[in-house]
């Protein structure tokens, strides 16, 4: 959810590092999301390009990164990825004493400016 | 030409979360995150939470996408509250929180409420500044919401299981939710409650009290 507001904040940021530095354009900007941050990449994109009309991105390409979910279990050690969105238990001992060590990323990585 | 950007999308928001911790660090108080679906009893509860002689002096911020009914029905309670319309936004974020700030009497409270717009999804996902998130699960909204809406559950440190006076009336398995909700997140409190009855009331009371430091 709230994809169009996660696409103004992304391209405030861009456009404010353009700006800072004196870019005429970005060509494109390389962001990773992780499975568990409950942002879509397809709906990210549909409203990026929506918003980026007119901007200093108006010719930007968006390239996603999706970062699966990786847990350490508390309990066993056991470190793992899974295929959902989230985790409910560790697939070694079924515990549920977890941390989520990736996979609820919203970062910028980078950008192609010239 | 490559330039390396670095920066989380959600850094502004978690900027200002920060802001607001270190707002309500200096006026020492403690700060919940109240959520739930819409019409689980947030507003019930904190009515019956202003009603107890607590001892804590306690402040509300509403957040709402329209009106001002829940902000009313505090006022009347002579708490200090604020309502926030979101105009649209499905949860409360940090600069929402932070813009409100200097309507509220923060040195003079000892415990604030933060009453999400009624949602059990994103408000997990946003921090706003608080101590700790605290939800409501009526049982009238079914067995199957802990396994639904697993971040929620994940990141609440309580779950009021509000309306336990329908229990003869609803085919609801009351075990069911508490097993699951546990197994979801080991750590969480569960109160069984009614705000019709009051039954749950004292033991939830005694609790805040001793998060807020003031039993």
């Amino acid at each position: 959810m709230h994809e169009l507001s996660i696409a103004q904040n992304l391209l405030d940021i861009v456009s404010g590092q353009c700006l800072k530095n004196g870019f005429k354009e970005i060509e494109s900007i390389n962001i990773k999301i992780g499975r568990a941050s409950g942002i879509m990449p397809d709906a990210l994109s549909f409203a990026f390009d929506a918003i980026k009309t007119d901007t200093i991105a108006k010719n930007a390409s968006l390239n996603i990164a999706e970062i699966p979910v990786t847990g350490l279990c508390r309990d066993c050690a056991y470190e793992f990825t899974v295929e959902e969105e989230y985790v409910l238990f560790c697939p070694s001992c079924k515990g549920s004493s977890f941390m989520i060590t990736a996979g609820r990323e919203l970062d910028i990585i980078d950008m192609e400016v010239s | 030409m490559k330039v390396k950007v670095a920066t989380k999308i959600l850094e502004a928001n978690d900027r200002i979360a920060l802001e607001n911790r270190r707002l309500f660090d200096k006026a020492g108080l403690f700060v919940i995150n109240l959520m739930s679906g819409p019409g689980a009893g947030k507003t019930s509860v904190l009515e019956k939470t202003l009603l107890q002689d607590s001892g804590l002096k306690i402040g509300v911020i509403e957040g709402d996408i329209a009106g001002s009914d829940d902000a009313e029905r505090i006022e009347k309670l002579d708490a200090p509250v604020v309502q926030i319309n979101t105009g649209g936004a499905c949860h409360l974020d940090a600069n929402m929180i932070y813009e409100v700030l200097s309507d509220l009497p923060l040195n003079e409270i000892d415990l604030l409420f933060i009453e999400n717009v009624g949602n059990l999804v994103c408000p997990a996902e946003f921090k706003i500044g608080e101590d700790i998130k605290v939800m409501l699960l009526s049982i009238a909204e079914g067995h199957d919401k802990p396994l639904k809406y697993p971040l929620m559950f994940q990141e609440s440190s309580a779950l009021i299981l509000n309306k336990m006076d329908l229990v003869p009336y609803l085919d609801v398995d009351i075990e069911k939710i508490k097993r699951d909700s546990l197994s979801l997140n080991p750590q969480l409190k569960i109160f069984e409650v009614s705000c019709k009855t009051g039954k749950g009331i004292p033991e939830w009371i005694e609790w805040i009290k001793n998060k807020a430091g003031k039993d």
